[in-house]
């Protein structure tokens, strides 16, 4: 009985182990493909393996069959939440990308809304997260019975066996560290809060070093704030020392007023 | 900058060339940088006493430059583009040398190069002589007569691989290896030579090495046999086998082909890194035809990769295939007809009709690394290794697939969408086509890499 292409591969890999001046290559099974490898130009035994090894290989990929079907995974427990909508989704590897200090926010908005991550929002939030036991509790808590079910199939995603508790996810919205000048007006609206930025930025009591302030401030602000905000700094006159600064934040408050217009 | 980095890298005569243009696109390098309207030049100082003067014609493609190779464009021609492009280059006035050689060769060429990319390889000469002709039938015979070479040479050094065995010590030395890949750039065989860069890394690095070394040496011989015999095959064939070899095609000539118009879905994406290159294969699907398409960009360190064509999006435009049908294609026009509703995915195959469109694809072309599919079935565990399954089978996924965990988290458990790559490892997801939204989960450029890919 003639082999199969499939063993006369394995043949052809032992014998070039070896290489053809010690072993001479194998026989092909009956049909094509000695058929194709009697063709071989040059009689010589290295010619043949590689004609041999040539055909075998085309036959072997261009015969691709499936293997048989696969039993079904059982899937986790239903979650009749929607999903977060793409445009909020999109604005998630933005944030991470660009804002990080929204992310907290953006979770926490979405936890609000009763919405559930989409998968691969869910995936890198989980590898994100994986040291930070805080957040993992609490994006474990938004990505709701799918995680677990994820978890158990790829453990990849898993938190360090030392950090494998169940976490405190703290407050949905942790306090941020805000410039002591305006403190006083994260609960004010819009002309005040301009107002005393631009003002800050102009006489220099601002300046670059004060940035990570600056933008927790602009982070934590009143929402209503957000887009006369990022329209008077973007077209603010101030000194060129700070006029990064002023683009910056003008940046960010666009974005969260984008990303509250999202999960709103 | 009317120019990409993967026009720059198309007009290099080699792959080894940009390499050298790369490391030298460093401002601290050149004196006297500048770019206006139609020109790029600058002095580059290199191993010689004096140092180069480089000048470019970016409108025309043309180039010039003192230094003594012979090959064209030199480094230093690409080195110029190649920090126009990265915006290195400051605006300044033409000096009168550099305005002199760009009105001469204007006078010469005064159709500009078509929008989309450089479209001349020639040498440039002083303006105020008269160009000599250039024997295209020459060169091209120079070009076939190197590339045959190299395959003979190849075809020796896979003789030698067979007779002495893969168990050779020789076979875990990079030099092996590479000295071989560096003769085949100097033949233009360089999608050869990337091949056998690719392949010495694979010795050693897995178990199963042998099987796929061996297997690979298999495909090298077909093409080198193929490549050999090109004038006696039919013409799309002899296209395809050239292309593969490494046979350069001009954008030009590829934009001057037949455009094939639909509504292209843009289905999946792919980076890879080959070599210093960060290759980025993003596939597209007409919506009429059916036919698959694929759309190349290159980007070096630090580079950005094309970011124009988004999953899960479609748009109706020409695309132009290089030679032989095959996949490869450039967008040309596109055209203002109204786009369907977000997101849009190919239509999906049962799993035994996507083994078979993968088989038909390498049985007219064996050595294809990846073909793309898009199937509806659900992914699974079989034996510890993943599969997307349906009930007409299953097909084994790439171990070291990066999206597996997200198509697990969006389909959980249940037959989805998906567009996928199928390569010897495994098939490799790339697209997750759901009801509101395309997961873009394929391989991702290292974004150390290159820059805001």
């Amino acid at each position: 009985m003639s082999m199969t292409i499939t063993e006369h591969w394995h043949e052809l890999v032992t014998t070039s182990l070896l290489g053809t001046d010690r072993r001479d290559p194998p026989a092909p099974p009956d049909g094509l493909l000695a058929d194709v490898v009697d063709d071989a130009l040059e009689p010589t035994p290295s010619s043949r393996m590689l004609t041999s090894v040539a055909a075998c290989v085309v036959a072997r990929r261009a015969g691709l069959l499936p293997n048989p079907p696969a039993a079904p995974l059982t899937p986790p427990d239903a979650d009749p939440r929607p999903i977060v909508p793409p445009a909020a989704s999109r604005r998630w590897w933005s944030v991470v990308a660009t804002w990080t200090v929204l992310e907290d926010e953006w979770l926490a908005l979405v936890g609000r809304r009763g919405w559930r991550p989409p998968a691969d929002v869910l995936v890198a939030l989980l590898t994100r997260h994986r040291h930070d036991d805080a957040r993992r509790a609490r994006v474990v808590r938004l990505g709701g019975p799918v995680v677990p079910w994820l978890l158990e199939h790829q453990p990849a995603l898993r938190a360090p066996p030392s950090r494998r508790t169940a976490g405190d996810p703290g407050a949905e919205l942790p306090p941020l560290a805000v410039a002591p000048e305006l403190a006083g007006l994260l609960d004010a609206g819009p002309r005040p809060v301009v107002r005393a930025l631009l003002a800050g930025l102009r006489d220099g009591t601002f300046n670059p070093t004060h940035r990570p302030v600056l933008v927790n401030f602009v982070a934590r602000a009143r929402a209503d704030t957000l887009q006369p905000l990022a329209t008077a700094l973007a077209s603010a006159e101030v000194p060129d020392a700070v006029a990064g600064l002023a683009q910056s934040l003008a940046s960010l408050a666009g974005t969260r007023a984008a990303m509250l217009q999202e999960l709103a | 900058v009317p120019w990409s980095i993967e026009q720059v890298v198309a007009i290099a005569p080699t792959p080894a060339r940009f390499t050298a243009a790369d490391a030298l696109a460093v401002p601290s390098r050149w004196v006297v940088l500048g770019a206006d309207e139609q020109a790029l030049w600058g002095r580059c100082r290199g191993s010689g006493r004096e140092p180069y003067d480089t000048m470019v014609d970016h409108v025309h493609a043309a180039w010039r430059c003192s230094c003594p190779s012979r090959s064209q464009p030199c480094k230093h021609a690409l080195a110029l583009l190649v920090m126009w492009v990265k915006g290195q280059v400051p605006a300044a006035i033409a000096p009168t040398g550099v305005r002199t050689w760009a009105e001469g060769h204007a006078r010469h060429d005064p159709s500009p190069a078509v929008a989309g990319g450089p479209m001349t390889d020639d040498v440039v000469d002083e303006p105020a002589q008269p160009e000599p002709p250039v024997d295209l039938d020459r060169q091209r015979d120079e070009r076939v007569e190197r590339l045959m070479g190299g395959l003979v040479e190849l075809e020796r050094w896979l003789d030698d691989r067979v007779r002495t065995g893969l168990a050779d010590p020789a076979l875990a030395r990079y030099a092996t290896w590479d000295e071989l890949a560096a003769r085949l750039v100097d033949a233009r065989a360089g999608a050869l030579a990337n091949r056998v860069r690719r392949l010495a890394g694979v010795v050693g690095a897995r178990p199963d090495w042998h099987e796929v070394v061996l297997a690979e040496l298999g495909v090298l011989h077909l093409l080198a046999r193929a490549g050999r015999r090109v004038p006696a095959l039919p013409g799309p064939l002899a296209d395809v086998v050239a292309t593969s070899c490494g046979w350069q095609v001009r954008q030009a000539d590829v934009l001057a082909g037949v455009p094939e118009t639909d509504l292209w879905v843009v289905a999946g994406r792919s980076d890879t890194r080959e070599d210093r290159i960060e290759v980025r294969r993003t596939w597209l699907r007409g919506a009429n035809t059916g036919r698959w398409a694929m759309v190349l960009s290159f980007a070096a360190y630090r580079q950005s990769l094309d970011t124009s064509l988004v999953v899960g999006e479609a748009f109706s435009a020409d695309l132009h295939r290089y030679p032989g049908s095959s996949w490869r294609a450039l967008v040309g026009v596109r055209h203002a007809d109204a786009e369907p509703p977000l997101p849009v995915a190919p239509p999906a195959d049962t799993v035994v009709d996507a083994c078979a469109a993968v088989g038909e694809a390498l049985a007219a072309e064996p050595w294809l690394d990846r073909v793309p599919v898009t199937v509806a079935a659900s992914p699974t565990l079989v034996d510890g290794r993943w599969v997307l399954s349906d009930a007409t089978g299953a097909i084994a996924l790439a171990p070291t697939a990066p999206g597996v965990a997200t198509l697990l988290a969006a389909s959980l458990g249940q037959p989805v969408d998906v567009t996928v790559e199928w390569t010897v490892d495994g098939a490799v997801p790339l697209t997750v086509h759901l009801a509101d939204r395309a997961l873009d989960i394929g391989p991702r450029a290292d974004l150390s890499f290159v820059s805001a890919a």
